[in-house]
């Protein structure tokens, strides 16, 4: 109901100042970006925080800029991913999946960094990353800045690459060519839940329509994101119409998966939304990656 | 483990020398004693009914510490009506019976206070879409519907 | 039924009660605030069944900050526990003996076990940490079926099975006769040409209001016990803080807030908590708040429904119902709250079973089990989800069975001549259920439906239509609620008048939303001609309001608002009475009316007073009056009916069903309801349509999940799941085919608690329809996508 009693709160305003503020006061310290998941586990006393190093002044984190690939600051929130038409086509899963996180409010305040580093075992922005493949940028007082790309960020539900004083920094989608197309689809019970079961796709065309790459990342799973590397190859050389090999895809991934029953579902049923929510982001993300053709 | 916190709501200047734990919708009823932003959950955000803008935006005063907004301007539901006057979808409200009990009453109009000047050609099903984070138990929700589609067209033809 | 255009009765007067709402000006229990008082946090057991070995509350209590931590132990002896005379209900069941915190044992997940009271609720959220219960974990009770089992561990300590409540519903029949009744039952069912034979279950769900529980109490040495509490029944906790206190009850005095946010029954039994904030007020000196939470709330109130009916409904060749058994079966929890005691709502579901149906011979049981799971608490349409859904859907699987559209057999069963009485001894008293279900027959246009569903279905998509009836209470009355409840019935209101011609009307339930300010204040006006802003309406206060059972069981339109119009009546006659006096006129009652703020006589134009000016003679100068009278214009009238009074809906659903997924989509919902006179066709409406919405969020969404160790698994919102606005359709809601009510003087009948009822077989019968060509017939909620798909897959 409450937060445990709080020690200090520091408001950095620029990056170098956030890494210092968390190696300050170490162990107990802990980064909010927008609290829309944090806040839940404070006042439930999970998390009982000595300090908090609060985010919201740091600008630098909030930027997305498109030069050279597409870079989306940490603290960029769903809000601007989903009103940012830029990201269309190759990143058209970032805004899926942005406009449909929890509700308006939760949207406001809510991060794409936030999410990463929270790593919810069936939250949207791991599952989508994890299909669009990007890199990220992390940095600390003590070990300066580095990179490291989204499998290795990712680690098992509610842990990540991240060390206990790094800041996640921004988010790198580098610039490609060719023609690409990415969707992304989630299942819950109700409108915009933390899904049962989420599908992003992700897929680039050669001149003939024919996918000549794929990345297929389920979410939702026990395990936290998984990529279908089965659906994944039999995507491979499908034409972007051709609907029986997208299904095909799927359903083969999805019946080899390893899937559990639990409270939301039993595991024919997670298979059968794979299948169904697989279906429609595969179709989708190669709509997308057609009509990138269109344009060019 | 204090601090001195100054948050402006709905034009005037609160002041408290506070908890850094303490939240900001505490800060609201107990600080600033304007009870009109409710509490339906308890550690969750989902019950939407403590919604108020911050930055003019929606936002949940109950998964944000006090601490968070000194310096900022808020408003809430006691700030929608201006110089007597009633908000638009106040009215609505009203006029659709879109309230009973009245407890999300509040969170629901600031929701879609700011979203009705976002998108003011929103269709119904947008408009349902937009209220997923406010819970109401009593109405079914068909007149708040009608309350905000009715007011964001006359927002919309001011 | 309807068309007034005014602001009296009939019309769809904008609320009264909104302004403060919508300028976040209401007075809710939250707003509260005593100089110095003190917070109360629970800690509450972590194990749904556990003998409690030892409680260290050492550290707890040297938290700086922290008044006060309590046990079981240190209060039993200081308060008496429940059952008290002030809730016994005359029913054949137990009642459990409880206090407000353990004692000795725990027997669910979330039973209170140690209260800290402290200076401020961080610090006592704080103190809970630092409590350490070691228990000793004993067997879980959680199947109701396996509870009732000689075999099974005993929940309550002394007693000697888990059954608390049975009953073999005789109605007026002796024994000898009831058995002979029975046996008839049986034959015709081993007869029949048609037999449907199924068990059906309902979920555990509720109705949890926006607003959670909470108690501000304060004691004053003089004046005694005060108590502001978010409560449906005001009156009723005042008689029961009285009882365990052992207080006369002129020295407790219960305010229910001005407003409160929602209740649908779960504000109306008497639980653990409130008990000990008013004795902690006491002991401390100090006021004392409680505030629960909701996750409190989710694991503690509002867990209802959660019946098993083993049904054999028989049908002749032409789907006419001849007999029907019932074996009910419910699980009341811990059955530890006053009034309700966990059967309440089976035995109301049970003895409602028969529904709308004429069914000749209609054999009706209700077992109800402990458990170790949360006491089984009123929610709207209490009782009665479970028995509509089992009766309803059997309605439909016989229609199939003999070849006949549904709508046709269940209309054919239909009871035609009212009153009636039920097998259960349960009586009707009026309406007319063909008009009102023909009606949405007319508005569900069925054969286009079929059509439009035979194409679709060869699209490989899965539409279908169901109904749903509710013949519910419209009000209750004493001779049965006494025995239920411990409580009468009857509505008393107070109604006064000023010298300057307002009126302010004082009654004793609290109102939660139901909007009974306004329609009050549309009666008085339509009744005195005055207009609705100069009425006032006080409600929830047990120091100025009469004695009233509380706002429950559909008592508004029914029982409440006729009290206002009798007692209305009653200061009518007497302001006629004087002013044919004064003007030496003939005080013929019916020769004058009250309109637009003035009594006139309606053929003297010049035979005329101001409302106003007549009320100033009447109660200020009140001399020389007619002989006999006296000044005052205050009346008080209480209102019953000794007889069950109904009101009638007849549900249409529209579903599809996605086989892919397993989802369901509410295309279209329309209701058809007999609420008599419509007092207010707006607010009306607006209960209905909250009502239904109730319904489906209770079919397709929620369910309170206990595991297999007892452990709630449903004690967020996150994971209870409310439909929000973009789950669930718009409600289209009819009463234009209803009929006046005899029985009120405002013909007016109360839809309020029944309203939901006619849900659960709209939808089962809805979504059995659009899935016939799987052969799949829904019998147990809640009906979500995965056991769609397995019912699909077979």
């Amino acid at each position: 109901m409450y937060p445990s009693a709080i020690q200090n709160y520091e408001a950095p305003d620029s990056v170098d100042g956030a890494m210092a503020a968390i190696a300050k006061f170490g162990d107990d310290a802990h980064f909010i970006a927008g609290g829309q998941s944090l806040m839940q586990a404070i006042k439930s006393r999970i998390i009982q925080p000595e300090t908090l190093v609060d985010l919201q002044n740091v600008d630098e984190l909030r930027s997305l800029e498109m030069a050279q690939g597409v870079t989306i600051g940490a603290m960029v929130r769903y809000r601007d991913i989903a009103a940012n038409a830029g990201l269309d086509g190759r990143l058209g899963a970032l805004r899926d999946a942005a406009s449909h996180v929890g509700d308006r409010q939760v949207r406001s305040r809510g991060t794409i960094g936030g999410s990463l580093c929270w790593n919810f075992v069936s939250a949207c922005m791991p599952t989508v990353t994890l299909a669009l493949d990007p890199r990220l940028t992390l940095g600390s007082e003590a070990r300066g800045r580095r990179e490291v790309g989204i499998r290795d960020f990712l680690g098992e539900p509610m842990e990540t690459d991240r060390q206990e004083d790094e800041l996640l920094i921004s988010i790198f989608f580098p610039e490609a060519a060719g023609r690409h197309g990415s969707a992304y689809g989630k299942w819950s019970l109700l409108t915009d839940g933390l899904p049962v079961i989420g599908v992003c796709a992700a897929v680039s065309l050669d001149d003939d329509n024919k996918c000549t790459s794929a990345r297929v990342s389920v979410g939702g799973l026990e395990t936290g994101p998984v990529r279908f590397k089965r659906a994944e190859e039999e995507l491979l050389g499908a034409g972007f119409d051709d609907l029986k090999s997208h299904e095909g895809a799927i359903s083969a991934a999805a019946e080899e998966a390893e899937i559990f029953d639990d409270i939301t579902g039993d595991a024919e049923f997670r298979r059968q939304l794979i299948r169904s929510v697989g279906l429609k982001s595969i179709v989708k993300a190669f709509e997308r990656a057609a009509a990138a053709g269109a344009d060019q | 483990m204090k601090r001195d916190v100054t948050i402006t709501i709905n034009g005037v200047e609160y002041s408290g020398n506070i908890p850094i734990r303490m939240l900001l919708v505490d800060f609201i009823r107990d600080v600033a004693g304007l009870t009109g932003t409710h509490v339906g959950c308890t550690f969750e955000g989902q019950c939407g009914a403590c919604t108020i803008h911050l930055n003019g935006e929606a936002v949940k005063s109950c998964l944000l510490l006090a601490v968070q907004c000194h310096g900022k301007e808020i408003t809430t539901v006691e700030g929608l009506a201006r110089e007597g006057a009633l908000h638009v979808l106040q009215e609505e409200f009203h006029r659709h019976h879109a309230l009973q009990c009245g407890y999300c009453t509040s969170g629901m109009l600031m929701n879609a206070a700011e979203f009705i000047t976002e998108r003011p050609d929103a269709d119904d099903e947008e408009i349902r879409h937009a209220l997923v984070g406010n819970i109401c138990r009593c109405t079914g929700y068909t007149n708040i519907i009608k309350a905000i589609s009715a007011a964001a067209k006359r927002n919309a033809s001011v | 039924m309807t068309g007034h255009t005014g602001t009296g009765i009939g019309a769809s007067l904008p609320r009264l009660e909104d302004l403060p709402l919508l300028l976040g000006k209401g007075k809710y229990f939250a707003d509260l605030k005593r100089p110095g008082q003190l917070h109360v946090f629970f800690f509450r057991s972590i194990h749904a069944h556990a003998k409690i070995k030892s409680i260290d509350t050492r550290q707890a209590e040297e938290l700086p900050g922290v008044v006060a931590v309590v046990t079981g132990e240190m209060i039993k002896d200081e308060l008496l526990p429940l059952p008290q005379p002030s809730v016994t209900a005359d029913l054949p069941g137990r009642k459990p003996t409880f206090w407000p915190l353990a004692v000795n044992k725990v027997i669910f997940h979330g039973e209170p076990v140690v209260a800290v009271v402290a200076e401020d609720p961080y610090v006592a959220e704080d103190a809970l940490e630092l409590i350490d219960v070691d228990y000793e974990p004993l067997p879980y009770v959680g199947d109701m079926e396996a509870a009732l089992d000689p075999a099974s561990p005993i929940v309550h300590e002394g007693w000697d099975s888990n059954q608390i409540f049975h009953i073999d519903f005789h109605s007026d029949r002796s024994e000898s006769e009831h058995k002979d009744y029975v046996k008839r039952v049986a034959e015709l069912i081993e007869t029949a040409p048609h037999v449907i034979k199924q068990r059906y279950r309902v979920h555990r769900c509720g109705v949890t209001p926006m607003e959670p529980r909470g108690v501000l109490a304060e004691w004053d040495d003089t004046d005694g016990l005060m108590v502001w509490i978010t409560s449906q029944r005001p009156h009723v906790d005042r008689y029961v803080f009285a009882d365990v206190m052992s207080l006369p009850v002129s020295k407790v005095r219960v305010v229910a807030p001005v407003d409160q946010g929602g209740g649908f029954g779960v504000k109306a039994a008497i639980y653990r908590e409130p008990m000990l904030i008013t004795y902690l007020a006491r002991k401390l000196g100090r006021p004392v708040r409680w505030l629960e939470t909701r996750e409190e709330n989710l694991m503690t109130v509002g867990q209802e429904r959660d019946q098993i009916h083993d049904l054999e409904l028989a049908a002749d060749e032409n789907g006419k119902i001849i007999a029907a058994r019932d074996m009910g079966m419910a699980d009341a929890g811990d059955g530890c709250a006053g009034m309700y005691w966990g059967y309440n709502m089976p035995l109301v579901g049970a003895a409602r079973f028969p529904n709308a149906f004429d069914i000749p011979f209609c054999e009706v049981q209700m077992r109800v089990a402990v458990t170790n799971k949360a006491v089984l608490s009123p929610a709207r349409g209490l009782g009665i989800y479970p028995t509509r859904f089992a009766l309803d859907r059997a309605i439909d699987m016989m229609a199939r069975k003999i070849g006949m559209e549904p709508s046709d057999l269940r209309r054919k069963n239909l009871i035609t001549e009212l009153p009636a009485k039920l097998s259960t001894g349960i009586t009707y008293d009026s309406g007319d259920f063909r008009k009102t279900y023909d009606r949405l027959i007319e508005l569900a246009d069925l054969p286009a439906f079929r059509k439009e569903q035979e194409a679709a279905r060869k699209e490989g998509r899965y539409i279908g239509f169901g109904i749903g009836v509710g013949a519910e209470p419209s009000g209750v009355h004493s001779r049965r609620y006494i025995v239920n409840t411990g409580t009468p019935a009857y509505a008393a209101t107070d109604v006064r008048i000023d010298h300057r011609g307002g009126v302010t009307v004082y009654y004793g339930d609290a109102p939660h939303g139901q909007s009974h300010k306004t329609v009050i204040a549309q009666i008085v006006s339509t009744e005195l001609g005055v207009p609705p802003e100069h009425v006032t309406v006080i409600h929830g206060d047990t120091q100025s309001t009469p004695y009233s059972t509380g706002t429950v069981a559909a008592r508004g339109a029914s029982l409440v608002m006729s009290s206002v119009a009798v007692a209305c009546r009653d200061l009518r006659k007497k302001m006629i009475r004087v002013f044919a006096h004064d003007h030496k006129a003939d005080p013929d009652y019916s020769d004058y009316e009250f309109a637009d703020g003035q009594v006139r006589h309606k053929r003297s134009d010049n035979l005329r007073s101001g409302f106003a000016e007549l009320a100033y003679r009447i109660i200020v100068n009140s001399i020389d009056l007619p002989p006999g009278e006296t000044g005052s214009l205050e009346q008080k009238a209480v209102f019953e009916n000794d007889f069950g009074m109904v009101a009638f809906s007849a549900h249409g659903a529209f579903v599809e069903v996605c086989a892919k997924t397993g989802r369901v989509k509410i295309l279209k919902y329309i209701t058809s309801d007999d609420a008599g006179t419509v007092l207010n066709p707006q607010i009306l409406v607006g209960q209905i349509e909250g009502g239904v919405i109730q319904g489906i969020s209770n079919f397709l969404f929620e369910e309170y999940v206990y595991d297999e160790n007892g452990q709630q698994l449903s004690s967020s919102l996150a994971n209870y799941k409310i439909a929000s606005a973009a789950d669930v359709p718009a409600i289209d809601v009819y009463h234009d085919a209803g009929t006046y009510c005899p029985n009120t003087p405002l013909g007016a009948r109360a839809m309020g608690e029944g309203c939901i009822g006619a849900v659960p077989g709209a939808l089962g019968n809805a979504i059995s329809d659009a899935l016939q060509p799987f052969g799949v017939e829904i019998v147990e909620t809640p009906v979500t996508p995965a056991k769609i798909l397995r019912m699909i897959r077979g």
